[in-house]
C-alpha cells in the first residue's frame, strides 16, 4: 500500500552521538582506567610496584587472548562460544599428556612441537565441528552448551580426571614461565596476537566480511558472503585461542587436570564467564557487526586491572566475581545506551 | 440516493510534512452496501482508510456518521461507533485458539470463562463469516491465510460492527480462498452491514461491488455505478490522462541477441516451469500481483529461491545457481524488495554496503588498505548520485530513497552483466524514483540486461522495453514496446481469464 516517505533530516541529537560514539565511549573506558589507577596509587599498597604491573599484564593476557578469538565470534553475529573452558581444559590435557606420556611412543616424550601441534589440532577440530553445526543453521548457544559437555567429558575421561604431571626441566618452560625483552612470553603474545587480529579484521576481505555478516546475515548471503563458511572459521579461531592459551596455562604449571580452567584458573573462577565478560566490557555488541578486537583487549586490561586492585585491598574470590558481573551489566548500559541514539530505528 | 448515507465524508485532505496524501477527498456509503475503493499506489487509499478508521485523527474536513458530525481520537472510539477495519497484516495470536481470538479484548466475556464457553459464543460469528465447518477450539496457526482472514473479519463483528473495511483481503490468497471472502462479504451485505472494500484486484471489485469511488492523487474523481463503468474506463479514472514525464524514453528498438536464457525454472510459487529469454541492453518487466510468481522468478535466477528444475544460460555457459554467491560469480546481480531484510547492511557504513559484493575484486590477496576501496566506493556513489561525503556514515541513516540507491548502486560494483531487481522503486520519494527510472534506462543502455519485477503499473507500462505478465504463478503473456498498454496489462494480472464475464 502507500508508504509515505520524506527526506527526513536526519536529527542533530542522532547525528552528533554517531559521530562521537567510538571516542566516548573510549573516553569513559579510559578516564575509568585513569580513576583506577589514582586511587590504586593512593590508597592501595604495593599497586605502584613493576612486579604488580606485570601481574595485571599476565591476568589479562591470558583470557584476553582467548577473548580476543571470541570477538571474532561475537562480531559474526554469532553469539558466544559457550565451551571456552572446555576448549582450554581438552587442549591442556592434550598437551600435557604429549609432554607427560608422548601419547604412549617414549620418543615423543616430552617433545614440545609435538604436544604444542596435538593440543592445537584438537582446537582446531572442535572450532570446525562446532562451526559446522552453527554454519548449518543450529543456535550458537546450543550447540556449543553440547560442545562445552563433549569436550569436557571426553578430556575427563581420557586423563581419568588424574593431575598429569611433567617435571621441570621441560621444552614448555619459555611459554609458560619465561620471558623476553623483559616481558612474560605470555604478554609478549597477548600484544602480538591482539596487532594481528586488529589488522585482520581492519585490513583484510575476511575482517571485513566478519562485520558485513554479523551486521546482516541475510544481506551478506544476499552479497556472497555466506554465514556457514564464516561460522567454522571464526569458532576456529577462537577454538585455537583456547588451545594456545591452555598450553601456555599447562607450561605455566608443569601439570594438567580437566577442571584447571574451572577452579583453579585466574582469580576471578571460571573462565567462560571471564572471557565474555571481557569482550562485553570491550563493548562489542552481542549481535554482532560493531566492536573491534582493540576494544576487547582494552576490557582484559580493565577487568585485571580491577580485579588486582580488589586482590590487594584484600577481597577474596566470591567479591571478585560480583565485581565482574557489575562490570558486564554496567558496560551494557553504556552501549545499550549508546547503540540506541545511533542506529538510525527501522 | 435513496437512503440517506451511514457513513459521509466531505471535502477531506491531509498533508505529512511537505507531501498532500489526500487533496479533497469525498466518500459515502450507504446501509447494506458494498463500496469498492479503487486507486494506484500513493493515491491516497491508506490514508482515506486510516482517516475512516480513526487510526488518523489530524486530517481537515467533514466526517459524518449517520448525520452527525464525529471526530475519532483513537481506532477504539471508531470502534463503538460501529467502525471497523481489517488490516492485510492480520493481528490474531497464532497460537491461541479461533475463539479465544475472537474475544481477544474481553469485552463481553465473563471473568472467568472456559473454552468451551468462549466457543459456544463464538459459533454465530463463525457462522454468518462462513466457516461453518471450523471448530472454535482449532489453533488459529492450524487455519489457512484465508480463513483467518475470516476469523478477523469474525472478531471484528462480534463487536458489532456495522461499517467494516477490507483492506486487500486477498492480495495474498490464491483463488479458492478469495471466493470464500468474496462470498463472506456478499453475506454480510445481505445481513445489512456496510464494507468498504479496497482492492488492487479489479476482477473482484467488479464481481461483488454496487457502487465505486476512485482516487487519484488524493483526489477522489466521484462514485461511479459499478454496472456503468467498464475495466478499460475504471482504469483511465485511475490514472489520469496525463503521463507521468519522470520515465525516461525507451529504446527505439529491442536488440534480438539473446543474453541470458531462462529454460524450466520452476521455484515455489510458480505453478509450472517458466521459460524466457532477456536480450542484450534491454529492460524486461515482469509485471504480476503479489502472489503471481515475478518475484519468486527473479528471485530464483539470482539463486536466492530454489528452483525445482531448470537451467540458465549466459554467455554461453549453461548453470542454475544454487545460492546467490554463484550467481555473483556469473555477474548476475540481484536486488531484492526488501532492502531492510536483506538489501542493506544498515549498521555498517555506505562505502561498505556499496564495495560488499565485489571484495574480491577490490582487494589484493586478501588485503585491503583502503584507498582503493575508498575510491571504488566513492565512484560509485557518485554515479548513482549518492552524496559522496556522506559515505562513511551508517546507511541506516539515509532516507529510503537513497538507501534503495545504496541497495542497488552496490550491484555495479561487481560490473553485472544481468541485473534483476525485485520492486526498484518500493517505499522510495518520487524525486529518488525517477533518478532511480534514470539509473536503469543508462545501464541498459550501457549493455546491462535489466529484469525487474514489479507491482507498480506505471512503472510496469512507462520503464521497460518488454513486458511478461504473471497471473497466480502462471505467466501469461509478452508485449512489446509500444504494444505495452496499462489496460491489456492490468487485464492480464487481475483477470486474464475472464472471470468477470465483462
Amino acid at each position: 500500500m502507500t508508504t509515505i516517505t520524506q527526506d527526513n533530516k536526519t536529527p542533530f541529537s542522532s547525528k552528533f552521538l554517531q559521530f562521537y560514539k567510538d571516542r566516548t565511549l573510549l573516553a569513559i573506558l579510559l578516564s575509568l582506567f585513569a580513576v583506577m589507577f589514582v586511587y590504586g596509587i593512593f590508597f592501595t599498597d604495593n599497586y605502584l610496584t613493576i612486579t604488580n604491573f606485570k601481574a595485571i599484564i599476565r591476568d589479562a593476557a591470558l583470557y584476553g587472548i582467548m577473548a580476543i578469538g571470541l570477538t571474532f565470534v561475537t562480531l559474526s553475529g554469532n553469539f558466544f562460544l559457550l565451551s571456552l573452558k572446555e576448549t582450554a581444559s581438552i587442549c591442556g590435557v592434550t598437551f600435557a599428556m604429549g609432554m607427560a606420556t608422548g601419547f604412549g611412543s617414549p620418543d615423543l616424550v616430552g617433545n614440545f612441537l609435538v604436544s604444542l601441534l596435538a593440543a592445537l589440532s584438537v582446537g582446531v577440530l572442535s572450532g570446525v565441528i562446532q562451526g559446522y553445526f552453527v554454519g548449518m543453521g543450529g543456535n550458537p548457544i546450543v550447540v556449543t552448551l553440547g560442545g562445552a559437555g563433549i569436550l569436557y567429558g571426553i578430556g575427563a575421561w581420557w586423563s581419568d580426571n588424574l593431575v598429569i604431571n611433567f617435571k621441570r626441566p621441560h621444552d614448555a618452560e619459555w611459554l609458560g614461565t619465561g620471558s623476553f625483552l623483559g616481558l612474560p612470553s605470555i604478554t609478549l603474545a597477548f600484544i602480538l596476537i591482539a596487532i594481528a587480529a586488529e589488522l585482520v579484521l581492519r585490513h583484510t576481505n575476511f575482517g571485513r566480511k566478519v562485520y558485513l555478516v554479523g551486521a546482516n546475515k541475510a544481506a551478506g548471503r544476499a552479497t556472497g558472503h555466506e554465514n556457514f563458511s564464516m561460522a567454522i572459521i571464526v569458532f576456529t579461531i577462537c577454538s585455537v585461542c583456547c588451545a594456545f592459551v591452555a598450553v601456555a596455562f599447562v607450561a605455566q604449571m608443569d601439570s594438567a587436570q580437566s577442571n584447571y580452567f574451572s577452579a583453579e584458573f585466574g582469580s576471578s573462577g571460571d573462565m567462560t564467564i571471564l572471557v565474555i565478560a571481557t569482550v562485553m566490557v570491550g563493548g562489542n555488541s552481542i549481535m554482532g557487526g560493531y566492536g573491534s578486537t582493540l576494544r576487547t583487549s582494552l576490557g582484559a586490561i580493565f577487568i585485571a586491572m580491577v580485579d588486582n586492585m580488589m586482590v590487594l585491598q584484600g577481597f577474596n574470590s566470591g567479591p571478585r566475581i560480583v565485581g565482574v558481573g557489575l562490570m558486564i551489566v554496567f558496560s551494557i548500559i553504556v552501549f545499550g545506551l549508546f547503540a540506541k541514539g545511533s542506529r538510525a530505528q527501522e | 440516493m435513496a437512503s440517506d448515507p451511514v457513513l459521509k465524508i466531505t471535502n477531506v485532505s491531509r498533508t505529512f510534512g511537505a507531501i498532500q496524501a489526500l487533496k479533497e477527498a469525498n466518500f459515502e456509503i450507504n446501509e447494506g452496501e458494498i463500496m469498492g475503493l479503487v486507486g494506484e499506489n500513493g493515491a491516497g487509499k491508506s490514508t482515506l482508510v486510516k482517516i475512516i478508521s480513526g487510526f488518523d485523527p489530524g486530517f481537515k474536513g467533514s466526517y459524518q456518521l449517520n448525520g452527525k458530525e464525529v471526530k475519532f481520537d483513537t481506532p477504539s472510539k471508531a470502534e463503538e461507533s460501529g467502525i471497523a477495519i481489517a488490516q492485510q497484516e492480520l493481528s490474531l495470536i497464532p497460537n491461541m485458539s479461533v475463539a479465544e481470538n475472537i474475544f481477544l479484548t474481553g469485552a463481553k466475556v465473563k471473568k472467568f470463562a472456559t473454552l468451551n464457553t468462549l466457543s459456544k459464543m463464538a459459533r454465530p460469528y463463525l457462522d454468518e463469516v462462513g466457516l461453518t465447518d471450523i471448530d472454535p477450539s482449532t489453533r488459529i496457526n492450524l487455519l489457512s491465510v484465508g480463513e483467518q482472514h475470516l476469523v478477523e473479519v469474525a472478531r471484528l463483528i462480534s463487536r458489532e460492527a456495522k461499517i467494516l473495511i477490507l483492506d486487500e483481503p486477498t492480495a495474498a490468497l490464491g483463488e479458492l480462498e478469495s471466493r470464500r471472502i468474496l462470498e463472506m462479504v456478499q453475506r454480510l451485505a445481505k445481513n445489512g452491514k456496510s464494507i468498504i472494500y479496497v482492492s488492487h484486484r479489479l476482477d473482484e471489485i467488479f464481481k461483488i461491488t454496487k457502487r465505486i469511488t476512485i482516487l487519484r492523487d488524493g483526489v477522489s474523481q466521484g462514485v461511479q455505478e459499478t454496472k456503468d463503468i467498464d475495466v478499460n474506463k475504471l482504469v483511465e479514472i485511475m490514472l489520469g490522462r496525463e503521463l507521468a514525464n519522470m520515465f525516461p524514453s525507451r529504446a527505439d528498438h529491442i536488440s534480438l541477441e539473446s543474453k541470458i536464457e531462462v529454460k524450466d525454472l520452476w521455484p515455489d510459487g510458480v505453478l509450472e516451469p517458466v521459460s524466457f529469454s532477456a536480450y542484450q541492453g534491454e529492460i524486461l518487466g515482469l509485471s504480476g500481483q503479489l502472489g503471481s510468481g515475478a518475484g519468486e522468478v527473479l528471485a530464483s535466477i539470482a539463486g536466492a529461491l530454489k528452483s525445482r528444475s531448470g537451467s540458465l544460460t549466459l554467455n554461453g555457459e549453461t548453470f542454475l545457481p544454487k545460492s546467490p554467491s554463484q550467481a555473483i560469480k556469473k555477474k548476475i546481480a540481484y536486488c531484492s524488495s526488501d532492502r531492510k531484510k536483506d538489501g542493506l547492511f544498515l549498521g555498517r557504513p555506505i562505502f561498505e554496503n556499496l564495495t560488499s559484493p565485489a571484495l574480491d575484486t577490490i582487494s589484493k590477496f586478501g588485503f585491503n588498505f583502503g584507498s582503493t576501496e575508498d575510491s571504488y566506493a566513492k565512484n560509485l556513489a557518485q554515479e548513482f548520485l549518492i552524496d559522496v561525503k556522506r559515505v562513511y556514515d551508517e546507511s541506516g541513516l539515509l532516507s529510503g530513497g537513497n538507501q534503495q540507491k545504496v541497495a542497488l548502486g552496490k550491484w555495479l560494483s561487481i560490473k553485472p552483466d544481468v541485473l534483476l531487481v525485485n520492486e526498484p522503486t518500493r517505499g522510495v520519494d518520487v524525486g529518488a524514483k525517477s533518478e532511480i527510472y534514470q539509473r536503469m534506462r543508462e545501464l541498459a543502455a550501457r549493455g546491462i540486461t535489466i529484469i525487474f519485477a514489479s507491482t507498480d503499473i506505471q512503472e510496469i507500462t512507462y520503464l521497460p522495453d518488454r513486458v511478461i505478465t504473471f497471473y497466480r504463478g502462471m505467466m501469461i503473456d509478452e508485449h512489446r514496446l509500444e504494444q505495452i498498454k496499462t489496460p491489456v496489462i492490468l487485464k492480464e494480472i487481475t483477470d486474464p481469464f475472464n472471470e468477470t464475464n465483462l
